[in-house]
């Protein structure tokens, strides 16, 4: 890897990419297949790669590679080989290190094209004319997924078997149990990563396809007002942070309010409420609230350590103490759903209005397929995302714990520096020498592996990786690239003019107005308790869980996202500037550098000289 | 009185007596848009003894505004297409800031001279000889603008028909019109009302009227004023109202001549004219939207039917 092969165009090889001090031997994380190996550099190097800060902002733990496989074994299933969009199979990636770099598969054969655009439009047109019917399945089927992740015990590893396995023919002894557990838990994520793409493709696509019909029609039009006008009014990602509104109303009509206090722990705050009548009605209302609505997650749920609410109430109880405090002063909370609606109402009859009376009724469709596809679009999030995800993180857990109990591992936590099959590896000899009663090895194997990889890990996350390798691209043309990314052909050639070091980044206007301040650059979830009052925010991309703290910064600034993101999004809501997909932000600006934000036309200044 | 006639009693129809102008002023006025009051002459006046009308007109207009002698402009009103009316009313007939009847008279007799001087020419290259020229005479109050400008209905660049378009500048419309400053350009939505792009430029030049009160003098702006923006947000919305208004009265896209008086920040429109040149859309073949979406996905066009 540390060979020095010269930069091709504005962005560097992939395989001039140096390893950072300490962290030789990073590529052990990683399956073989992950890493730009010699043996394929002919292609390799001449694609255009980029990094997927929006899914991966950080370097990847071993275990965290199934949430890179899975998600791309599905979408590449459905994109390539059941609706075979025509010009564009599946999503390649591989790590740098610690970092994910994705790029497309095109289809650039007319013949297979058009080949591919049969079964296109066959299959995809079943689903977008029975997409309600089809997504109510899906909601059935992914909770049925729930239910099973949660049924599943992991078994211990008792010293004699129960009788039932003597006497019986139900039970199978805990050796098979816990390799067949553990290999239902990999299974069960797997399924879940297919259900999370069925609809996701198309439901973007529709989207799409009604954004560039606005801007061929209206050409001016702000991104925020066509996103106004799709955007949901019953929103389920909504629902938890509402939820906890009606909570902090509930607590001051039954006087329990001053148990919130800024600084206890929730621990605290409940031991207050248990106390009294009023206090514990409280608490019960809460338990009914938490299924489901605390399976929200701390970030966007690709990694181990986005913990749900359930897991760590502090995030919730932060965000009551801040609507208390809201509510105390006098403000409305509520979000205030019927004027969203009239607002979204009035800005399609308005632009409909405006167009020719053909235009006008393309327009009425499109905003309807879109308005019918949008659900999905923001939900799947909810169900896939954050319950399932935060919950099955938690089943592994289990095997962490299995494993720590056996001196495998010197933390259950640990069991995540370790890849799915290493994992499998290690449960293997556990259960053999378990059941043989001999002297396991793993004691002595792998605690060493998980304290070099957490050392390497840590030094990986302070190095900054460029926004894409490779070969510059003369267009992006890759629709799921534009769709879901946001990495336009426009996005690639600012990319390439900043390698340079210019004191402006280029992004997305996602939601106007235009403010100095102080940047705070968030990483990972881990920070995002530095943040303090009246910063921006710098990140990779944001997650609806992090709501509480919207009401904290002053504006948002991301690596990745179109105007359709969920940073975007929730500045809207707070009526906050944000600039969505300038490609570096976080690797160009550094907390306490003073930028301006002009979410109106889309430009983060970089203003005082210490730009990276 | 057989000649003239108050803005406010003309509409479309009257064209063809008092021109264009004039009539346009008219329908203004009666769709309830601020346009300042003023009479008409029509195209007979030219050969009829119409002094003691214009005197009386300008007499009921003073009255009107309660000002002894009221400054006026004095400009042609072609009959005819819009687009000759603005080229020859638009820059080569305006006499503005004149007071009393005396002088109203000499303006409105320059009117008719150079239009026949110039009419006559371009007939005989492009007509032929036959017609003879004539024009109305619009006669309105001015409006002594703090800040004024045109504006469009659309983006007259892009076509977008949800934006106003507006460029705006210090003082009276002569420089903005007569293209001696780059104005303050704002784009800002019908549909919201927000400012979707805006430039500010240095405006160094106005035009005021002249220190006696008649006609006009050039200044030079001081430079902390100049950069300064000359529209604020309220200003904006009320300007995008007003094109909303007009579009609407008229059915299509207008470009709009507007002002904003000095002593108490009311908005005037001076003129309006349909939008003639838009950018070419290319023309669509009818799509449904499930075509649409089979294209986003790269499917196509002759296997998406």
């Amino acid at each position: 890897m540390a060979s020095a092969t010269p930069a091709i165009g504005a962005f560097p090889s992939p395989y001039s990419i140096e390893t950072p001090p300490g962290c030789e031997g990073w590529e052990e994380m990683y399956p073989y297949y992950a890493i730009f190996d010699e043996r394929r550099r002919q292609t390799d190097e001449n694609r255009f790669w980029f990094w997927n800060s929006m899914h991966f902002p950080v370097p990847m733990p071993a275990f965290d590679v199934l949430c890179i496989d899975s998600p791309y074994q599905a979408v590449g299933s459905w994109q390539n080989r059941v609706f075979a969009v025509p010009p564009a199979m599946g999503i390649d990636y591989r790590i740098v290190n610690g970092y994910v770099y994705i790029s497309g598969n095109p289809v650039t054969d007319p013949e297979k094209i058009a080949e591919r655009a049969g079964f296109f439009q066959k299959r995809a047109g079943y689903y977008f004319e029975n997409w309600s019917e089809l997504y109510d399945n899906w909601r059935v089927k992914m909770e049925a997924l729930i239910a099973e992740l949660e049924e599943l015990r992991v078994p211990d590893l008792p010293e004699y078997e129960p009788d039932e396995v003597a006497f019986g023919d139900e039970r199978n002894t805990a050796f098979y149990e816990v390799l067949d557990a553990y290999g239902r838990v990999v299974r069960l994520g797997d399924l879940m990563w297919q259900h999370h793409f069925e609809f996701l493709l198309l439901g973007y696509g529709a989207y799409a396809t009604f954004v560039e019909f606005c801007k061929g029609n209206l050409p001016d039009i702000p991104d925020q007002h066509i996103a106004q006008m799709v955007a949901g009014i019953d929103v389920l990602l909504f629902r938890p942070d509402a939820e906890l509104r009606r909570l902090a109303r509930l607590a001051i009509e039954s006087g329990v309010d001053s148990a919130f206090i800024e600084g206890r722990s929730p621990e605290e705050i409940e031991a207050e409420l248990s106390q009294s009548d009023p206090g514990r009605g409280w608490l019960r209302e809460l338990g009914e609230v938490k299924d489901p609505w605390f399976n929200m997650a701390t970030g966007d749920g690709l990694y181990h350590y986005y913990r749900s609410w359930l897991d760590d109430p502090s995030i919730p109880y932060a965000a009551l103490i801040g609507h208390i405090g809201a509510l105390r002063a006098g403000e409305q909370i509520e979000r205030p759903t019927e004027e969203i609606q009239r607002e979204r109402d009035r800005l399609a009859e308005e632009y409909g209005a405006l167009l020719d009376e053909h235009s006008r009724q393309t327009f009425g469709e499109l905003l309807g397929l879109s308005r019918s596809v949008f659900p999905y679009v923001e939900e799947h999030k909810f169900f896939c995302d954050y319950w399932f995800l935060t919950r099955w993180w938690n089943k592994v857990r289990e095997f962490g714990a299995l494993l720590a109990d056996h001196g495998f591992l010197e933390d259950g936590e640990d069991v995540f520096q370790l890849s799915r099959h290493e994992v499998s590896c290690a449960l293997d000899e556990l259960v053999l020498t378990w059941a043989t009663g001999g002297q396991p090895l793993g004691p002595k194997h792998w605690p060493d592996i998980v304290a070099r990889r957490k050392h390497i890990l840590e030094r990986l996350g302070e190095w900054t990786p460029p926004p894409a390798l490779g070969v510059t691209p003369d267009a992006v043309t890759d629709p799921m690239t534009i769709m879901l990314w946001g990495v336009t052909t426009e996005r690639v050639q600012e990319w390439a003019r900043q390698q340079e070091g210019g004191k402006e980044l280029a992004g997305a206007a996602a939601s106007p107005g235009v403010i100095e301040g102080v940047a705070r650059v968030v990483r990972s979830v881990n920070e995002v308790a530095d943040i303090r009052e009246g910063e921006i925010l710098v990140c990779g991309s944001t997650s609806p869980a992090w709501a509480p703290i919207f009401s904290k910064i002053k504006a948002t600034v991301t690596d990745v996202g179109g105007v359709m993101s969920h940073a975007a999004i929730v500045c809207r809501e707070y009526g906050l500037p944000a600039v969505v997909g300038t490609g570096r932000a976080t690797a160009q600006i550094r907390t306490g550098q003073t930028i301006r934000v002009d979410g109106t036309a889309g430009v983060v200044t970089l203003l005082d000289g210490r730009d990276g | 009185m057989q000649y003239t006639r108050p803005l406010a009693e003309l509409r479309r129809a009257d064209e063809a007596r008092f021109g264009g102008k004039s009539a346009s002023l008219g329908e203004l006025l009666a769709a309830g848009i601020p346009v300042p009051p003023g009479f008409a002459l029509s195209t007979s006046a030219m050969r009829a003894p119409v002094h003691d009308e214009i005197a009386a007109r300008y007499a009921e207009l003073s009255e009107s505004v309660r000002e002894p002698s009221p400054a006026v402009a004095v400009r042609s009103s072609a009959v005819g297409e819009d687009s000759a009316d603005a080229t020859f009313a638009g820059q080569l007939e305006s006499y503005l800031w004149v007071r009393g009847v005396d002088e109203i008279c000499v303006a409105v007799r320059d009117c008719w001279a150079s239009l026949n001087s110039v009419r006559a020419q371009a007939y005989r290259e492009h007509l032929g000889a036959e017609h003879e020229a004539a024009t109305g005479v619009t006669i309105q109050l001015m409006v002594d603008a703090a800040v004024s400008g045109v504006m469009f209905t659309c983006n007259p660049v892009s076509g977008d028909p949800s934006m106003v378009a507006i460029n705006a500048s210090w003082g009276l419309g002569l420089a903005v019109v007569g293209g001696e400053v780059t104005p303050d350009d704002y784009l800002v939505s019908k549909v919201t009302r927000e400012v979707v792009r805006e430039r500010i430029s240095t405006k160094d030049v106005e035009y005021r009227p002249a220190a006696d009160g008649r006609g006009t003098e050039r200044t030079e702006v001081p430079p902390d004023r100049a950069n300064v923006r000359c529209l604020d947000e309220q200003a904006l919305t009320r300007l995008v109202e007003l094109a909303r208004q007009v579009e609407r009265h008229f059915g299509c896209h207008q470009d709009i001549e507007w002002a904003i008086r000095r002593s108490d920040r009311e908005l005037f429109v001076l003129q309006s004219r349909p939008v003639t040149s838009l950018p070419e859309r290319p023309p669509k073949a009818p799509a449904s939207a499930l075509s649409l979406v089979m294209s986003q996905f790269g499917v196509p066009p002759h296997a998406s039917d």
